[in-house]
């Protein structure tokens, strides 16, 4: 060992104060250090939650920059019809949204609203023409699963048909859906614009069989599948439409109208018979819409009867909200027993009192009926909307469905070669046999609903999940490596840690509470005049302020907090000017010199930096 | 540029004119408007300068610090309790060997809670290893301030630039304000002979053993002495180039004086009344301004005082169990000296206490009627 201790000999011959006569370059003190720390995004729970597989910190954050368009063009990569998520979309990213506690959650869906609703031209985003020369795919339903495939395999250079039953397009977002919460500009307008991308939609052809209906011929053929050969690949996105029953006496009564059917007959501007006095049986959104759109066609009073209680109500919150503003009544903990008719018609519902008991497979607690609880409700009209299914008549041998639902792999594929379904019809719940979602499976197998399952952005996500598939398939390429059905896909995925931000990771002490910004909306006493939209959106301070309180969970936004704290001056901004957004290319660490302290992981308000075992880096 | 300004805002002047580069401080009476203008002239871009908000004087000194050592010419200003704040930052400015210049206003110190002028916060600093320089006029405060700088690159110590509370810091006099040129060809940028540069690291302020500690302070004592000649230099260029000429000391009517009255601050300019009446009554009185206080000035003091009689020192400030600062740091400079003159140490004006001109009269005729003090510490206007 030599020494390195300097001794001078004269007070002459030192510096003036006390500092090294030769440079400290050769110390580099990032030696000392045994954990680094490393920018590592990891996934916002409103990202994690996005049926549609929606990147939301992604463009809620251009929003904070006033940057728009590029906020649309975002979304739009991974959902074509954004105009209507933002209206009508149940929003299972504000449910999770870590702001909840912080002063509400982030309104989510009304931001993608304002986005969407931005003047200029609609323009899709392009896409890497990927689709071999000639390849055609037929789309058999125009709902959102089915536009949202045709969507992506169009701007692909695919030349997709989209087959649809109904004589417009748009599936249950046209039917549906009353226009006072989808106005019907705004979904015409979505679907135009995939139109231009070469899409053509054909309406009023069923697959399967035609039902009887009033007005229509009885019993004509509808397509077949075979009619379909022609086609290199083939997506089933055929919907729920068909009302499930009462099963209950008197039911073939008339003045009992579906749910489903009451609604698309109002949707499409069909006559509708209504009564004065309205009963609505059910407690999700079909039923709000259904008691709301006999609110606006003149019916005195509407009552919804529901066999659970409000918590268990599976429809919307607002939706409740709305619906009981607009002088619905709501009963719940009753069903009925029997509808009351005189000479053919309804005079009346019998229905009996309920209680909860246990809860079921589905968590949710059994309705009971009390025994000699029966009372008589006086209406001339009854509206059943006790939920939906799918009519699968059309399918063949070779296409296997369970419990009334297509099944699919985790590619969105079927049984059958070349066939891949998706939307209501087939993603209620994951097969047995399919790659096993997230949740586990429950009791009783892979039958569990899945998340988002049954949501217009569940819908959206497995059309997209099936064209990306279609074009793998059609490339020669193997479906393996898509996530669980349930799980993300993403067109233009990030490089983001899959796990998910808890509110506990948030460093509260960069956040207050502040009050989420509500969303104006027409007065009930306006709004049940006519069928114009109820909510009114966003103003450009009300869309800015709102998207500032995002938290940003997980997903860099550069603050500067980890670059103003570095204690070692370790962390550089690499370009000032660079545009901001989610990614960690915004610093970088200076190792040679970092120590490995943590502060900046520590003082990082959204938990986007790690802190990894040097072990683990240098081998 | 002749304006009628207040003693702060000469401060500000000052520093802006001598293109200060990092400006951090802390707010404190009677302080405040010199940094208050100075956020101001950064802010309207007028001075190109960054300014730092602290959250403590302590912080202001070490971000002043921070800034000079990255090769910077940098100023902070306080008072009082803010300076008692900053005292082991003062020991890493000198230690460290850092220009920076700092303005005080003299403040009394608390408890028994006070704004008022008192010279024993600054002199409370005296063994920290900055230079101290004590003003008369707002004019001199400006000149001070521009001065300051270039003294302290010279010999790579501090200055601390030293006005009275309210009679200097809040009082508006006529003063003249350089040209920017002029004072850019006096004072030319900062050229540091260290600095902390990212391309060529060296340790600074590390562990220094018993091997080379004194010798450290070995120069530094140098450097001080050295700063005496360096601070009459300065002075001589300042002269030539503005027309005003300063010193580590002044004598005003010191000729034939048998009776020396030993002042510093803005008591001076009222001891100069009284002389010039004395003098006027045919009264042998004169007045020794001692405008550096550190280093002290010795040969200065010792060949103004070396025909004088009766040396009557008025300190606005104490040191407990000693007395008056300025008075025995006068008794040191003459212990030894071939004329030694009957040294009176006077306390007056503490707390801020006005001192008029009729308090320099009583001085004088209690100097005048004693052949040598009767108490060890002569105070004056105390109720006893």
């Amino acid at each position: 060992m030599t020494s390195h201790i300097i001794v001078f000999q004269s007070a002459a011959d030192m510096p003036s104060l006390p500092m090294s006569v030769g440079t400290t370059l050769y110390n580099k003190t990032g030696s000392w250090r045994y954990v680094r720390p490393v920018y590592r995004d990891k996934t916002p729970p409103c990202n994690h939650a996005c049926p549609a597989g929606e990147d939301i910190v992604d463009y809620l954050q251009m929003v904070v920059d006033g940057n728009y368009e590029q906020a649309r063009q975002r979304i739009l990569e991974e959902n074509p019809l954004i105009g209507v998520c933002g209206r009508v979309c149940p929003h299972p990213c504000e449910s999770d949204c870590n702001r909840t506690q912080l002063g509400g959650a982030i309104a989510i869906h009304a931001l993608e609203r304002f986005v969407a609703g931005q003047p200029g031209a609609r323009r899709l985003p392009q896409a890497e023409k990927t689709a071999p020369a000639g390849a055609q795919v037929a789309v058999v339903g125009s709902g959102p699963a089915g536009l949202s495939c045709a969507y992506q395999l169009a701007r692909r250079g695919y030349k997709v048909t989209i087959f649809e039953a109904l004589p417009a397009a748009g599936g249950m977002l046209r039917v549906g859906i009353p226009s006072y919460r989808l106005p019907r500009e705004v979904l015409d307008a979505e679907i135009a614009a995939i139109q231009a991308l070469g899409v053509e939609i054909r309406t009023g052809m069923r697959l399967g069989q035609n039902p009887v209906r009033a007005g229509s011929p009885p019993g004509r053929d509808g397509l077949r599948l075979e009619d379909l050969a022609g086609y290199r690949a083939v997506f089933l996105a055929v919907g729920q439409h068909l009302s499930r029953r009462l099963g209950i006496p008197g039911e073939e009564a008339q003045g009992v109208l579906p749910g489903l059917e009451f609604l698309r007959r109002v949707n499409l501007g069909e006559p509708v018979q209504i009564g004065s006095r309205v009963a609505v049986v059910g407690g999700g959104n079909t039923a709000m819409d259904a008691a709301r759109c006999a609110v606006r066609q003149g019916a005195r009073q509407v009552t919804i009867l529901y066999r659970r209680s409000r918590h268990e109500m599976p429809a919307i919150d607002e939706e409740i909200e709305e619906t009981e503003g607009e002088g619905v009544k709501v009963q719940y903990l009753t069903a009925p027993v029997e509808v009351v008719t005189t000479v053919g018609k309804v005079t009346a519902l019998k229905c009996m009192r309920m209680k909860l008991g246990e809860p079921d497979e589905g968590g949710r607690r059994k309705p009971e009926p009390i025994h000699g609880s029966e009372y008589s409700l006086p209406v001339d009209m009854v509206i059943p909307a006790l939920g939906q299914e799918a009519d699968l008549s059309f399918l063949d041998s070779q296409i296997d469905s369970a419990r009334g639902l297509i099944v699919i792999d985790a590619a969105g594929a079927t049984s059958r070669q070349s066939v891949f379904a998706g939307g209501d019809a087939a993603t209620g719940r994951s097969a047995p046999s399919a790659v096993p979602p997230r949740r586990a499976a429950g009791p009783n197998g892979g039958g569990r609903p899945e998340r988002g399952a049954g949501t217009v952005a569940y819908a959206i996500g497995s059309g997209k999940r099936a064209a990306l598939a279609i074009d793998r398939l059609l490339n020669g390429q193997s479906l393996e490596g898509f996530p669980a059905l349930g799980e993300h896909v993403h067109v233009a995925a990030r490089d983001v840690d899959p796990r998910v931000v808890p509110f506990e990771d948030i460093n509260l002490a960069y956040f207050s509470s502040e009050p989420r910004t509500p969303q104006g909306q027409r007065t009930a006493a306006e709004r049940v005049k006519d069928f114009q939209e109820v909510n009114l959106g966003f103003s450009e301070r009300e869309a800015r302020r709102e998207a500032e309180r995002c938290l940003s969970c997980g997903t860099c936004n550069q603050c500067d907090t980890c670059w103003l704290y570095c204690p070692d001056v370790c962390i550089r901004r690499r370009d000032h000017a660079a545009p901001p957004g989610p990614g960690h290319t915004a610093y970088e660490f200076d190792y040679d010199y970092c120590k490995g302290c943590g502060v900046c992981a520590q003082e990082c308000p959204r938990e986007a930096i790690d802190m990894e075992e040097e072990l683990k880096w240098r081998r | 540029m002749e304006k009628v300004i207040m003693g702060n805002h000469a401060v500000s002047y000052g520093v802006q004119l001598a293109r200060a580069q990092v400006i951090a401080a802390y707010p404190i009476t009677p302080q405040t408007q010199i940094v208050e203008m100075l956020s101001e002239l950064c802010a309207d871009g007028r001075l190109k300068a960054t300014f730092i908000k602290v959250e403590s004087e302590h912080s202001a000194m070490a971000a002043t610090v921070g800034a000079s050592i990255a090769g910077v010419r940098a100023f902070t200003a306080t008072s009082s309790h803010g300076l008692a704040l900053m005292h082991e930052v003062l020991h890493w400015a000198s230690g460290g060997r850092l220009p920076i210049v700092m303005a005080n206003v003299n403040r009394a110190l608390g408890p028994g809670w006070n704004v008022w002028g008192d010279q024993t916060d600054s002199l409370a600093q005296r063994d920290t290893g900055w230079l101290q320089f004590y003003c008369e006029t707002n004019q001199e405060v400006l000149d001070m301030v521009i001065q300051g700088f270039k003294i302290a690159e010279t010999v790579l110590l501090p200055v601390m630039i030293v006005l009275d509370a309210f009679v200097l810091s809040h009082t508006e006099e006529p003063v003249n304000i350089p040209e920017q040129d002029e004072v850019d060809r006096f004072l030319p940028p900062y050229q540091p002979q260290f600095k902390l540069e990212p391309g060529e690291p060296h340790s600074f302020y590390g562990l220094v053993a018993p091997e080379h500690y004194m010798e450290l302070r070995f120069k530094m004592e140098q450097a001080m002495e050295e700063s005496i000649a360096v601070t009459q230099r300065v002075a001589a260029e300042f002269a030539q180039a503005f027309g005003r000429s300063y010193d580590v000391v002044e004598k005003y009517r010191m000729d034939d004086a048998d009776l020396v009255l030993v002042t510093a601050g803005s008591i001076t300019g009222t001891s100069r009344v009284v002389v010039d009446e004395l003098r006027e009554a045919g009264q042998k009185v004169g007045l020794l301004k001692v405008c550096m206080f550190r280093p002290f000035p010795v040969a200065a003091v010792r060949e103004a005082l070396s025909k004088a009689q009766k040396v009557a020192v008025i300190d606005r400030n104490i040191s407990y169990g000693v007395g008056g600062i300025f008075a025995a740091e006068l008794k040191t400079a003459l212990y030894g000296a071939p004329h030694q003159p009957v040294v009176f140490p006077f306390i007056i004006g503490l707390g801020g206490r006005d001192v008029t001109p009729e308090s320099i009269h009583s001085i004088v005729a209690y100097t005048g009627g004693h052949d040598a003090p009767a108490e060890p510490i002569i105070w004056m206007e105390v109720r006893r």
